[in-house]
């Protein structure tokens, strides 16, 4: 079946939102993905390709960090017009899987944070991961969590401490969306704190 | 002749955009994030923000309800909801806990909000500082600086001329410790109902184009000094005429023939709920008086 531009990503919408408000909530985005892959097959796992549909269009400037980079960006550029750009002035950077250590690092850093007056035109960054869980890996506290909560990222990006470092002065910050291969979805708003915890 | 509307009125992209800014106030909670703003086929001066904001959030599967300073039925409420589900076809209520979205102006329902619902709040003056200063580039600049003295002294000034912090409706508060929010004309009553909600608060500004957020378990702070603290409209001894309720806000009433004052709910649905409820025996409400 077709993806509906209408019902399935305010579905989706709906969810991201939830997991947004709730950070450490993991909503799935499966039913969307699998129709945006029907679709569009060379986009694979497909639910970053959800959000961007979702949240993408003539007002957006995005980056794309991956092998695939030109590919990628001109079919975004397509399926949006939204328009590509350098990592300082995106709204949007995707992280794919096969993104490169090094380029992720440098995405983090130069990522706009916002400023003290609009901490809002901060980017979202949309990681691409193997998977997220609810397993007891990160404590997370802040805003929408009732006392804690614990989640798992396995991804080959180390990106606690930099996002600890790129957020240390509220308001200003980045906010992030990790998508897995199952279209889980993972918000980390920039209000969250991260513990954690330390072996043995 | 029938006329095609978009699913929720609004063309995509219009979502989309609120959609974007709403992500945003959620991750930075108390601040006004500005949107760009679309004409809505309801009288202006009366908020349209939250109308927008459900618009970009409603879905086939949602369940609305619609409350104009405590009642259901009032024109306003009626003509949102017509909107809405002439636009969707969803399914609209009366009772708190069934909604999934409830749209209000000035109230929060006395039924405690659950996680998974959202509260919608109309908002017409979004900006808290706007009081004392009327330059919208100086009041950014005072919340990027976090200079909230102002506020303050509005306060102070207030206590000075009345003895008591007598702001009536819309009294500010303090959010995640950094931001000074208006929490819309909502009484002081239900300025505790906002502190570490368990469902998810947006308040949306049609006018001025803002939407700010109070996610879920998120500290409000109403403002207050230490030796005058922040207090709710007082209720003590009284109790609604109607269904008995106590501990809820409620509307001084004037009896034409006696002349006697009585108190009823001003959330009506509730009222009405517990009248229902108490003729079905169920007896879950032991406080009658
Ligand atoms: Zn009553």
């Amino acid at each position: 079946m077709k993806l509906d531009l209408v019902h399935d990503l305010q579905e989706a919408y709906r969810k991201t939102l939830d997991s947004m408000s709730r950070p450490g909530l993991i909503s799935n985005i499966q039913d969307q993905a699998s129709k945006v892959a029907l679709e569009i097959s060379n986009f694979n796992p497909p639910a970053p390709l959800v959000m961007v549909l979702m949240l993408f269009d003539t007002e957006v400037k995005f980056k794309v960090c991956s092998k695939r980079e030109a590919e990628i960006a001109e079919l975004i550029n397509q399926l949006t017009y939204a328009k590509a750009t350098e990592i300082e002035n995106a709204d949007f950077i995707l992280v794919l899987n096969d993104a490169d250590p090094e380029e992720f690092e440098q995405v983090i850093n130069s990522a706009c944070p916002g400023d003290l007056h609009d901490p809002h035109k901060a980017a979202t960054i949309i990681i691409e991961a193997d998977s997220v869980s609810n397993d007891r890996d990160l404590t997370l506290i802040g805003p929408g969590i009732e006392i804690e909560s614990f989640i798992s990222v396995r991804t080959s990006h180390n990106w606690v401490d930099l996002r600890a470092d790129k957020n240390s002065e509220y308001p200003l910050g980045i906010d992030l969306i990790f998508t897995d291969r199952n279209a889980n979805i993972l918000c980390l708003p920039r209000t969250t704190q991260i513990w954690q915890e330390v072996a043995g | 002749m029938r006329i095609e509307y978009n699913f929720a009125f609004f063309d995509e992209g219009s979502k989309r955009e609120i959609r974007r800014a709403t992500l945003k106030a959620v991750a930075i909670p108390g601040y006004q994030v500005p949107f760009a703003s679309r004409e809505m086929p309801i009288a202006r001066g009366w908020g349209t923000g939250g109308l927008q904001l459900t618009l970009s959030l409603v879905g086939k599967k949602d369940i609305l309800k619609v409350i104009d300073q405590g009642s259901d039925e009032s024109v306003n409420a009626v003509n949102i909801k017509k909107l809405i589900t002439k636009t969707t076809g969803i399914k609209v209520t009366d009772e708190a806990s069934e909604a999934t979205i409830i749209q209000s102006r000035h109230r929060i329902p006395e039924i405690p909000l659950q996680s998974g619902q959202i509260l919608v709040l109309q908002v017409p003056l979004p900006e808290p500082l706007r009081y004392y200063e009327p330059s919208e580039l100086e009041t950014k600049k005072l919340h990027a600086e976090q200079e909230y003295s102002g506020a303050w002294l509005m306060l102070f000034e207030q206590i000075m001329n009345y003895g008591t912090m007598s702001t009536g409706a819309d009294h500010p508060a303090m959010v995640h410790d950094r931001y000074v929010m208006a929490p819309s004309p909502i009484p002081r009553f239900d300025n505790p109902k906002l502190n570490h909600s368990k469902a998810l608060i947006l308040l949306g500004a049609g006018r001025e184009k803002k939407v700010y957020a109070v996610p879920p378990y998120t500290r409000v702070e109403s403002l207050a000094f230490e030796d005058f603290s922040f207090e709710v409209e007082s209720f003590k001894n009284k109790y609604c005429g109607i269904c008995g309720a106590k501990g809820v806000f409620l509307d001084e009433m004037l009896d034409d023939l006696t002349g006697e004052t009585f108190y009823q709910c001003n959330d009506t649905s509730y009222c009405l709920q517990r009248l229902n409820q108490e003729s079905a025996g169920r007896g879950i409400y032991n406080d009658r008086v």
